[in-house]
């Protein structure tokens, strides 16, 4: 039976590109471009996937700015049919997006909705279990393989010490593990096609409010010593001594 | 302050109510069986959550103790289920959360949080009115306390979800962040076969193997339970030696509380240097023989 899937698309600054200042090491977020987040790939392709076996359509919801347009259309290259971009919020804490998700994904009839574990930039890891227990839709965690079976969802879980096979009835919420896929390079046709599709854009205020205090955001600093040998012989002979002397 | 600490992982339990001792009153939370001794860190009760643990059904559970109990800290050890547990007990009980902290210091009712933020580049420390936390795993080292706990069994509501099969990780079962040693391969290993060539080192320095996220994750030369990094175990040996393993943030993440480490890396200009107290420039394969043998003198 086709499927009516949502998936849930973060966009990020380029965080490989991005350097920390030598004198501060504070971030150095000016001109950062930007793009989609690693995990939200892995999610729009798991979509992809079930729309391409049972049928469906694939929706994506992005929370973001205006700027967020380059990663809808990105999402659109890639096999989504349908976007809804939110703007309003250019942060990324899960207390305010996780409210504004959910009473947009109340108002798209689906029988699931997919996103990634966690995500590259701040690994908050909190989002899918916000939204299931906003929307009451069970979730089905950190899946590493999907499977659909009428109208029961079954993944394998991966946990930290072993996997576990896991179901529910739809609707229900699945957050996926970068192990899943290996999302797809659209090709230059679809890029091209996606340019030209519409992304219906509304405002969304965030309704909450999250304050914390930024006591430092800096670069961790390093105290290692960085004796580097470059003559072989040497460096074996002054590590070697070295070694014994940190496992005595 | 008062705490709820919960965690899939009962030694992360031990962890976090080690942590905060001293600090904050705290009962915890675990899903039965429980582990011998956890009713020796300091909780005051110990709940044992029995029946079917869907997420779901633990968040509920928690959710009606947390607000019954008029707790006014929910400390979850940050795994794959209690980052989940967390996010769906935030939203029930409607409470500010912050996550994948470091560092605990309670100020004035607030609290101070150490986090890494962008992908590990930077360390953030906020001071916020957070009332839920997810906690990385390693955050003290677990010792007992004088007291007992008083053990209170849960039966946990029923789930939407239904565990179907339980399939087990190939691994060699280790636990390598508990490692005193560890040697460590990245990609410049090249083959499954060639970690055969760098274990005489391992058995010189008495170490465990470890490796980089290409190595655990996309080629499988080493079982998962032996990535080290940002996405992998966090590890904290006396001496870490990495082979081969270019020194990206994300690795770097996993092993920078290391208190000695060594590369050996044939790129000069490897990141990996600058998060060594020692390297060596050259090839692996070359090196590691040479190294082996003057170890054994
Ligand atoms: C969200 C996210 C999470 C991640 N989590 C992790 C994580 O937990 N752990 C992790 O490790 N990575 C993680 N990564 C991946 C990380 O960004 C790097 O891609 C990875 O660490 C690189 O692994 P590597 O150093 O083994 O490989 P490479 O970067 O390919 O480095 C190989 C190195 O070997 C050297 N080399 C090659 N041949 C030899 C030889 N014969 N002798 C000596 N040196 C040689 C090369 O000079 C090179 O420096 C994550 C990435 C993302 C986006």
């Amino acid at each position: 039976m086709p499927y009516n899937v949502i998936v849930l698309v973060k966009q990020i600054p380029d965080i490989d590109q991005m350097k920390t200042d030598p004198g501060t090491g504070e971030p150095i977020l000016q001109n950062l471009p930007l793009r989609v987040e690693n995990l939200s790939k892995n999610a729009i392709e798991a979509a992809v996937k079930l729309k391409e076996k049972h049928g469906g359509k694939v929706s994506a919801i992005i929370f973001g700015t205006d700027r967020s347009s380059a990663a809808m259309k990105e999402s659109y290259a890639m096999g989504v049919d349908e976007g809804f971009l939110l703007t309003g919020y250019d942060g990324n804490h899960p207390e305010v997006t996780a409210k504004v998700l959910a009473e947009k994904i109340k108002t798209i009839p689906h029988d699931l909705v997919i996103l990634g574990n966690q995500s590259a930039d701040s690994y908050t890891g909190l989002l899918a279990g916000k939204i299931s227990a906003l929307t009451g839709e069970p979730l089905l965690g950190n899946a590493v393989r999907i499977e659909m079976d009428g109208k029961t969802a079954k993944v394998t879980s991966a946990l930290e010490e072993y996997n576990l096979e896991i179901k529910s009835d739809t609707p229900a919420i699945i957050s996926v593990a970068q192990e899943i896929n290996e999302p797809r390079l659209p090709p230059v046709l679809q890029i091209m096609a996606a340019g030209r599709k519409p992304i219906n854009t509304q405002p969304a205020g965030p309704k909450e409010k999250f304050t914390s205090v930024v006591i430092s955001n800096r670069a961790p600093k390093s105290d290692r010593k960085r004796i580097v040998f470059e003559d072989v012989d040497k460096g074996v002979s002054e590590v070697s001594k070295a070694i014994k002397e940190a496992i005595r | 302050m008062k705490a709820l600490v919960f965690s899939d992982n009962q030694e992360i339990v031990a962890q976090i109510l080690t942590s905060i001792r001293g600090k904050s009153d705290a009962d915890a939370a675990v899903v039965s069986p429980v582990m011998e001794s956890i009713d020796q860190y300091g909780a005051a009760k110990l709940y044992e959550l029995t029946g079917t643990p869907g997420t779901d059904a633990i968040s509920q559970s928690l959710s009606k103790i947390f607000a019954e109990g008029k707790y006014d800290l929910f400390l979850a050890g940050s795994t794959v289920r209690g980052r989940e547990v967390a996010g769906m007990l935030s939203e029930a009980l409607n409470l500010p959360a912050m996550t994948e902290i470091s560092d605990l210091v309670f100020r004035d009712g607030k609290i101070v949080t150490k986090r890494f933020f962008y992908g590990g580049k930077t360390l953030l420390e906020e001071e916020s009115s957070a009332r839920v936390l997810t906690v990385m795993p390693g955050i003290s080292e677990a010792s007992r306390s004088q007291s007992r706990s008083e053990l209170v069994k849960v039966e946990l509501p029923a789930s939407k979800i239904t565990i179907v099969n339980r399939i087990d990780k190939m691994a060699g079962s280790v636990n390598i962040e508990k490692a005193q040693v560890i040697v460590s391969v990245g990609r410049g290993i090249g083959s499954k076969e060639n970690i055969e060539k760098v274990k005489p080192l391992a058995e010189a320095v008495h170490g465990e193997i470890a490796g980089s996220r290409p190595v655990c994750l996309d080629y499988q030369w080493l079982s998962e339970d032996r990535q080290v990094g940002l996405s992998g175990k966090k590890v904290k040996p006396k001496l870490y030696i990495a082979l081969g393993i270019s020194g990206q943030i994300q690795h770097i993440a996993g092993m920078r509380t290391s208190r000695v480490v060594v590369a050996i890396n044939k790129d000069k200009s490897a990141p990996i240097f600058e998060e060594a107290d020692y390297g060596i420039v050259g090839d692996l394969f070359q090196i590691v023989p040479k190294l082996v043998s003057a170890l054994k003198q």
